[in-house]
C-alpha cells in the first residue's frame, strides 16, 4: 500500500472520513533512553561519475543529541579495486569528509569490485562492493493533477512527474531511484527512499526486463506536486542487493509509527571490524553506476490526465 | 510406540465402559428457552437422588442413564428460573424442557437446595462465558456492542492496543485463536481495521472462550477457542430487532415456520457514515467509498424427534476506495449441520462448512482499457466435514469421539501489474493442503468428588502439489535467506510434506468442599496455518500461510491449575488459576521483511519459541441488582527467536504484566440500567534507540545493545460508562424500545498505542519521541434499539 502515493492520499482521506470520530493523534513527548558509546559511522557511496568521490566518517551520538554528528578525524581511508589500483581518500578540510580527487581520472567503473579499508585508532574496518550495470533513462513526462483537498506541502494543483526506463534483462538487478530537484539528487526523508528489484519491488515478485512499474515511475514525485517551471529529473543508480536490503531497512525504520508499525531493528552495516571483538561500525559503503535525465516542467508539454 | 499408546487408551476406555448388570434407563431431551424456542447451551441437569448430573450440549441436548427408579431432575441455568421435574424411570424417556428468563419472573421462586455451582462442579477450567445479555449492557465504543472488545476484558486476555484487531490469550498471538462462528473458522474477525468485530450481537446466542484444558474435539489453533454460536431464530413467534447506532444500523428478523418445527433468522448491519457524508463531499470525492456491512442468516428445521437440520451463513465486507483506487476485504462462511439422535444415548452432529477470507487492492483494477493498472487479490478457502458423536454411557461416563477433514485452497497473492499497456503477472502460486483429525475423549466421574476429562486428538497435515518448493540458505542467521535453484517440482495432488501430531488433553476436578474445587489441566495443541504478520496490529492484508517443508507446525503445551469457589449461595463465583505455556515453532521476521507478493517469503521468516506464564484472579457476581466481575492477571509472555535480541528471550509485543479489568452492571429499576467498565493495564513493550547516526540527509536510530522490546510505554487506563433506558413510548405502537447512552474513555485520557521515535518534520537534525494514541479523546454515543 505504501507504494500508492496518490491513491494513498485518497484512501487516507476516505478512511479519515470513515473514522472521523476516531481521533487518532500524535504528540511529541519527552523520553528518557539509555545511551551507548559512540561508534564509527561510514557514509560512503562511490560512483562511476568523473570527479571527486567522498567518504564521510562521523561518530554516532546519543539519540536525542540534536547537533550535527561529530567528524572522525585522522583516519586512514583507502579504496582498492580488483585490478589492484589504490585510491587514497584525504580529509583535507578536517571535517570528516575524506575525498579522493585526481584530475582526468574516474574512480568507479561498471563491473569492478572495490574494497574499503579504514584505519581508525587501533581498529581496522573493511568493506567491499561492486559497481553494477545500469540502464538508460528513456524519458520524463508529467501530468496535471488536482488534489481533492489542500495538501500540507506544495500546490493543490500541479504536476506529477514520471520517468521511463527499462530494467536490463537478467534477474536480480537492484536500483535506487533518486528524484533530482533543481539539479541535485535529493532524498530528504528516508521514508521516501525508492528502490527497485528488477522493474518492481522484490525478488519474490518477478519483473525482469520490464519498464519500471507505475508506482516506481512516479516515485520522483515525493511529498508535493511540481509547478510549472520547476526543474525535475531522475538519477537511476545501480546498487548491490546488499545495498537494496540496507535501504529498505532504513526506509522501514523511518516509517515505524501507527497501527501497523513493524518492530524496529538495528540496521545491518556492511563495514566490519577486522577484530571481531573490537567495536562495531555503523553505516554503509556502497557504489553505483548512474543514469540521469532532467527536464523543466512546461504546461504545454504536459500529458493529458488519463485518470 | 504410537500403537501402544492407542491400545492403552482403548484399554482405559474399555474399563470405563463396563456397564453395570443392573437395569438402566435413559432420560434424554432438549432444553429450550420458553420465550423463543432457542436451544440452551450448558444448562445443568442434576439428578437429586443420584447426586449426579450432566450439562446440555451446544444444541441443548442432554441424556442421562440411571438405574430404574423415581428421580427428581433439576434444570438450572444462570439468568433463568429453575425447573424441577419428577421422573419415573421404568423405560427410556424423553423429557424436553422449556426454561423461562428470570426477568420474567413475577415472584421469587426458590425451589431447590441444589446450587448453580457449575463453575465449581464442571471439569471445565480456563473457560469464560459471557452472556450476550451482559455484553449488551456493557459500555461499548461508539455504542456498538462488540463481542471481541468484551472478550478483551476477561482474565488472561490482552490486546496490543486500542483499535487492534483480534485478541491475545495467555501469551498467544492473534492468529493462534480459533474463532468459530457456528463451527466455521473466521479468518479475520474485524471491520474497519479492527475497531469493530464481525459478529452481529443481535444474531449471537452464546459465546465461550476456552483458554486452557481444551477438549479433544477442538484443534487447529494452539492458544484458544472462541466458540460463537448463532441464534436459531425464534420458533414461537415473529420477532424483529433493530437499532440505529453511531456506526451501524441493524435489523434482525426471526420467524417460525412449519408450526414451530423450524425457524429462521436474518440479521444485517451496515455502516452509514458514507451515506450521511455524501452531500458534503466535493466532486473529486463524490466517488469515495467507505463502508462495511455484514449479513448473518440461519435456518433450522426439526424433522421428527431424532433429527434437526441447521444451515447458517455469514457474509461481510469492508470497502474503501476513491476514484480509480479500491481496497476491500471480507469473510464468508456457510455451515450445514445435522443433529441426529441414534439412540437416546448416542447423539451425533455432522457439520460441513465452507469459510472464505479474501481481500483485494487495486488501481484501475476493473477497467479493462487502463494503460496502467494494478490488481491484487488474495484469499483462503477452507472446506471441511466434521462428525462429532457423544455417547452418554452412564452418568459417570460421557464419551465423545469424532473427526474432521479440512481442505485448504489458498491464493496467497494474485497480482497483475500493467505498465504502459504491458502487463506483468506477479502472482504467487496457489497452495493446497489438507488436514485430518480424529479424537476420542471421555468425561468420567470417579466419585462424588473426583471427575476427569481425558482424551487424545491426532492431527495429520499434508501440504499438496502442484507447487515448487525451495531450500533456503543464508551466510548469516537473521539475514534474508535465498532460495536454491532449481526447486523441487510437485505434481497435482502429490504430497509435498506431511506432519502428524498426537495431542493429548486432560482435565481433572477434585471437589474440596461442596462449593470449592481444585482443577488441573494439560493440553497439547498443533497449528498448521500461520498468519504472517509483522505489524503491531494485525492488518487485513496479512496472509494465512500453510505449513510447508520450511514452515513447521506451531505447537503448544499448556498446564493450568486452579482453585474454584462459589460464595453466598452462588451469588459470587471466584477463581484463581495459574498457567504455564510453552510454544514451539513460533514465527518472526527479518528486518524489512517482504511478506506480501513474495514467492520466497519463507526466506524472510525466522523461527523460535515462546513461553508464557501467569496467574488469573477472577471474581464474578451473578445475582442481584449489581452484577459484573473483577479480574486481575499477572503474567509474562516471552519469545526467543534466532538472531533477535542477541538470541535472548524478549517480551512479546502484547506482553502486559499487570492487567486489571472490572465490569459492573446495575439494574436501577425495571426501565433503567447503568454500567461501567474500568481497565488498567501495563503499557506494552517498545524498542527505543539509544543512539543516532547520520547517513546522507538521514538520521538513523540504533540500539546499542541490539535489544528488542527493552522498554515499556506508560500504563493504559480507561473508564467507560453507559446507561440503558427502556422507553415508555412504543415504537410502531407495539414492542419495546430502548435508548443506550455510552461514554467511552470518560476522563479523556490519551492512552498511547505506541511510542516511537522519528526525525522532526521541519528540522532534519532533530530527533523526537512521539506518543501515538488511536483514540485520543472521550467519545460519547447514543443508540436506539427496538424490538417487536
Amino acid at each position: 500500500m505504501k507504494y500508492f502515493k496518490k491513491s494513498a492520499i485518497k484512501i487516507g482521506f476516505a478512511a479519515l472520513l470513515g473514522g472521523f470520530f476516531l481521533t487518532g493523534c500524535e504528540d511529541v513527548i519527552d523520553l528518557e533512553t539509555e545511551t551507548g558509546p559512540p561508534q564509527l559511522v561510514v557514509d560512503g557511496w562511490i560512483t562511476n561519475q568523473p570527479g571527486p568521490q567522498t567518504i564521510k566518517l562521523t561518530w554516532s551520538a546519543s539519540y536525542f543529541d540534536n547537533t550535527p554528528a561529530k567528524p572522525v578525524l585522522n583516519a586512514e581511508v583507502v579504496v582498492k579495486d580488483d585490478k589492484g589500483t589504490i585510491y587514497e581518500f584525504e580529509d583535507t578540510a578536517g571535517n570528516g569528509q575524506y575525498i579522493w580527487q585526481k584530475t582526468g581520472d574516474t574512480l568507479g567503473h561498471i563491473g569492478r569490485k572495490y574494497t574499503l579499508t579504514i584505519k581508525q585508532g587501533a581498529d581496522t574496518f573493511t568493506s567491499s562492493t561492486e559497481i553494477k550495470r545500469v540502464p538508460a533513462v528513456d524519458s520524463i513526462i508529467y501530468r496535471k493533477e488536482k488534489l481533492p483537498f489542500e495538501p500540507d506541502k506544495g500546490p493543490r494543483e500541479g504536476y506529477v512527474a514520471e520517468f521511463y526506463a527499462r530494467d536490463l534483462a537478467g534477474e536480480g538487478d537492484t536500483y535506487w531511484i533518486k528524484p533530482v530537484i533543481r539539479g541535485k539528487p535529493e532524498i530528504k526523508r528516508a521514508t521516501s527512499i525508492s528502490i527497485a528489484y528488477d522493474a518492481a519491488f522484490s525478488a519474490g515478485a518477478p519483473s525482469d526486463g520490464l519498464i519500471f512499474i507505475l508506482p516506481l515511475r512516479q516515485s520522483i514525485t515525493t511529498d508535493s506536486l511540481y509547478s510549472a517551471g520547476n526543474e525535475v529529473g531522475v538519477e537511476l543508480h545501480s546498487i548491490t542487493n546488499e545495498a537494496f536490503d540496507f535501504l529498505s531497512q532504513v526506509r522501514e525504520q523511518a516509517g515505524n509509527g501507527g497501527l501497523f508499525a513493524t518492530p524496529i531493528a538495528n540496521i545491518r552495516s556492511n563495514v566490519v571490524n577486522t577484530n571481531p571483538a573490537g567495536p562495531k561500525a555503523l553505516g554503509f559503503f556502497g557504489s553505483s553506476a548512474i543514469s540521469r535525465m532532467e527536464t523543466t516542467i512546461d504546461p504545454a508539454k504536459a500529458r493529458p490526465d488519463d485518470d | 510406540m504410537k500403537n501402544r499408546k492407542i491400545y492403552l487408551l482403548l484399554l482405559l476406555l474399555g474399563v470405563c465402559f463396563q456397564v453395570n448388570a443392573q437395569n438402566r434407563q435413559t432420560v434424554s431431551g432438549y432444553v429450550k428457552d420458553k420465550a423463543n424456542g432457542e436451544g440452551l447451551i450448558g444448562v445443568s441437569v442434576y439428578v437429586r437422588e443420584a447426586a449426579t448430573g450432566v450439562v446440555t450440549n451446544p444444541y441443548g441436548f442432554y441424556s442421562i442413564t440411571l438405574p430404574s427408579g423415581n428421580y427428581t431432575l433439576v434444570f438450572s441455568y444462570i439468568g433463568y428460573q429453575k425447573v424441577t421435574r419428577e421422573v419415573t424411570l421404568d423405560a427410556d424417556k424423553t423429557l424436553s424442557i422449556e426454561m423461562e428468563d428470570e426477568s420474567n419472573q413475577l415472584q421469587e421462586v426458590t425451589v431447590s437446595t441444589q446450587r448453580e455451582d457449575e463453575n465449581v462442579r464442571s471439569i471445565e477450567m480456563s473457560v469464560n462465558k459471557v452472556e450476550m445479555k451482559t455484553i449488551r449492557k456493557m459500555p461499548a465504543l461508539l455504542g456498538e456492542v462488540d463481542l471481541i472488545r468484551s472478550i478483551q476484558l476477561l482474565p488472561g486476555v490482552t490486546t496490543v492496543g486500542e483499535g487492534a484487531s483480534g485478541f491475545n490469550v495467555r501469551g498467544g498471538d492473534v492468529s493462534q485463536n480459533l474463532v468459530l462462528l457456528d463451527e466455521a473458522p473466521v479468518y479475520n474477525s474485524s471491520h474497519l481495521f479492527g475497531f469493530f468485530s464481525v459478529f452481529n450481537p443481535d444474531a449471537v446466542k452464546d459465546v465461550k472462550l476456552i483458554k486452557g484444558g481444551i477438549p479433544a474435539q477442538y484443534g487447529g489453533r494452539i492458544s484458544s477457542i472462541l466458540d460463537v454460536r448463532m441464534k436459531e431464530g425464534n420458533s414461537k413467534k415473529r420477532e424483529v430487532n433493530g437499532g440505529i447506532g453511531t456506526i451501524f444500523s441493524r435489523l434482525t428478523y426471526e420467524q417460525p415456520f412449519a408450526k414451530g418445527k423450524g425457524s429462521f433468522i436474518v440479521a444485517g448491519r451496515r455502516s452509514y457514515i458514507d451515506v450521511l457524508a455524501k452531500p458534503f463531499l466535493n466532486s473529486d470525492l463524490k466517488d469515495s467509498k467507505f463502508y462495511f456491512y455484514d449479513l448473518t442468516a440461519k435456518v433450522n428445521y426439526q424433522l421428527g424427534d431424532k433429527d434437526t437440520f441447521y444451515a447458517s451463513g455469514y457474509f461481510g465486507k469492508d470497502v474503501f476506495g476513491g476514484g480509480d483506487f479500491g481496497f476491500g476485504w471480507g469473510n464468508a462462511t456457510a455451515t450445514a449441520r445435522w443433529n441426529h439422535i441414534f439412540s437416546n444415548k448416542l447423539f451425533m452432529n455432522l457439520t460441513g462448512y465452507y469459510s472464505n477470507y479474501d481481500y483485494s487492492l487495486g488501481q484501475n483494477a476493473n477497467d479493462p482499457n487502463a494503460k496502467d493498472k494494478f490488481d491484487w487479490k488474495s484469499k483462503i478457502i477452507s472446506t471441511s466435514i466434521k462428525p462429532d458423536f457423544t455417547f452418554y454411557i452412564t452418568p459417570n461416563n460421557q464419551l465423545t469421539f469424532g473427526g474432521q477433514y479440512i481442505y485448504y485452497d489458498t491464493r496467497p497473492g494474485r497480482a497483475l501489474a500493467v505498465s504502459e499497456g504491458q502487463s506483468t503477472d506477479i502472482s504467487l502460486d496457489p497452495k493446497y493442503a489438507d488436514e485430518s483429525a480424529f479424537y476420542i475423549g471421555n468425561e468420567q466421574k470417579f466419585s462424588d468428588r473426583i471427575s476427569m476429562q481425558y482424551g487424545i486428538r491426532y492431527s495429520y497435515f499434508r501440504s499438496l502439489g502442484p507447487g515448487t518448493e525451495y531450500e533456503y540458505i543464508t551466510d548469516e542467521i537473521g539475514k534474508r535467506k535465498l532460495p536454491v535453484f532449481p526447486g523441487t517440482e510437485y505434481k497435482r495432488g502429490e504430497k509435498i510434506k506431511s506432519y502428524g501430531n498426537w495431542e493429548p488433553r486432560a482435565s481433572l476436578n477434585i471437589g474440596v468442599t461442596s462449593n470449592a474445587s481444585i482443577k488441573a489441566s494439560y493440553n497439547r495443541t498443533a497449528q498448521y496455518l500461520h498468519l504472517l504478520s509483522n505489524t503491531a496490529a494485525a492488518s487485513p492484508l496479512d496472509v494465512w500461510t500453510l505449513s510447508s517443508p520450511i514452515i513447521q507446525p506451531e505447537k503448544a503445551d499448556q498446564v493450568a491449575l486452579g482453585w474454584f469457589q462459589n460464595l453466598k449461595d452462588n451469588t459470587y463465583e471466584a477463581s484463581v488459576e495459574v498457567y504455564y505455556k510453552k510454544l514451539y515453532n513460533q514465527i518472526d521476521y527479518i528486518p524489512a521483511s517482504e511478506l506480501l507478493l513474495n514467492q520466497f517469503v519463507a526466506g524472510d521468516l525466522l523461527f523460535g519459541k515462546g513461553r508464557a506464564y501467569g496467574a488469573e484472579f477472577y471474581l464474578k457476581k451473578n445475582k442481584g441488582k449489581l452484577t459484573g466481575w473483577i479480574s486481575y492477571t499477572l503474567s509474562k509472555t516471552e519469545r526467543q527467536v534466532e538472531s533477535i535480541n542477541n538470541d535472548d528471550w524478549f517480551p512479546a509485543r502484547f506482553d502486559k504484566p499487570h492487567n486489571f479489568t472490572s465490569v459492573a452492571i446495575y439494574e436501577v429499576g425495571k426501565r433503567l440500567s447503568l454500567s461501567a467498565n474500568f481497565t488498567i493495564t501495563s503499557g506494552t513493550p517498545a524498542t527505543f534507540p539509544t543512539n543516532r547516526w547520520e547517513h546522507g540527509d538521514w538520521i538513523i536510530g540504533n540500539n546499542y545493545n541490539n535489544r528488542r522490546n527493552n522498554n515499556r510505554i506508560p500504563a493504559y487506563h480507561r473508564l467507560d460508562l453507559a446507561a440503558t433506558l427502556k422507553s415508555k413510548k412504543k415504537l410502531f405502537k407495539v414492542g419495546e424500545g430502548e435508548w443506550v447512552l455510552s461514554f467511552y474513555n470518560i476522563y479523556n485520557r490519551r492512552n498511547p498505542f505506541s511510542i516511537y521515535t522519528r526525525v522532526n518534520e521541519d528540522n532534519s537534525l532533530k530527533t523526537e519521541a512521539v506518543r501515538y494514541a488511536v483514540i485520543g479523546s472521550f467519545i460519547p454515543a447514543i443508540t436506539y434499539n427496538f424490538k417487536f
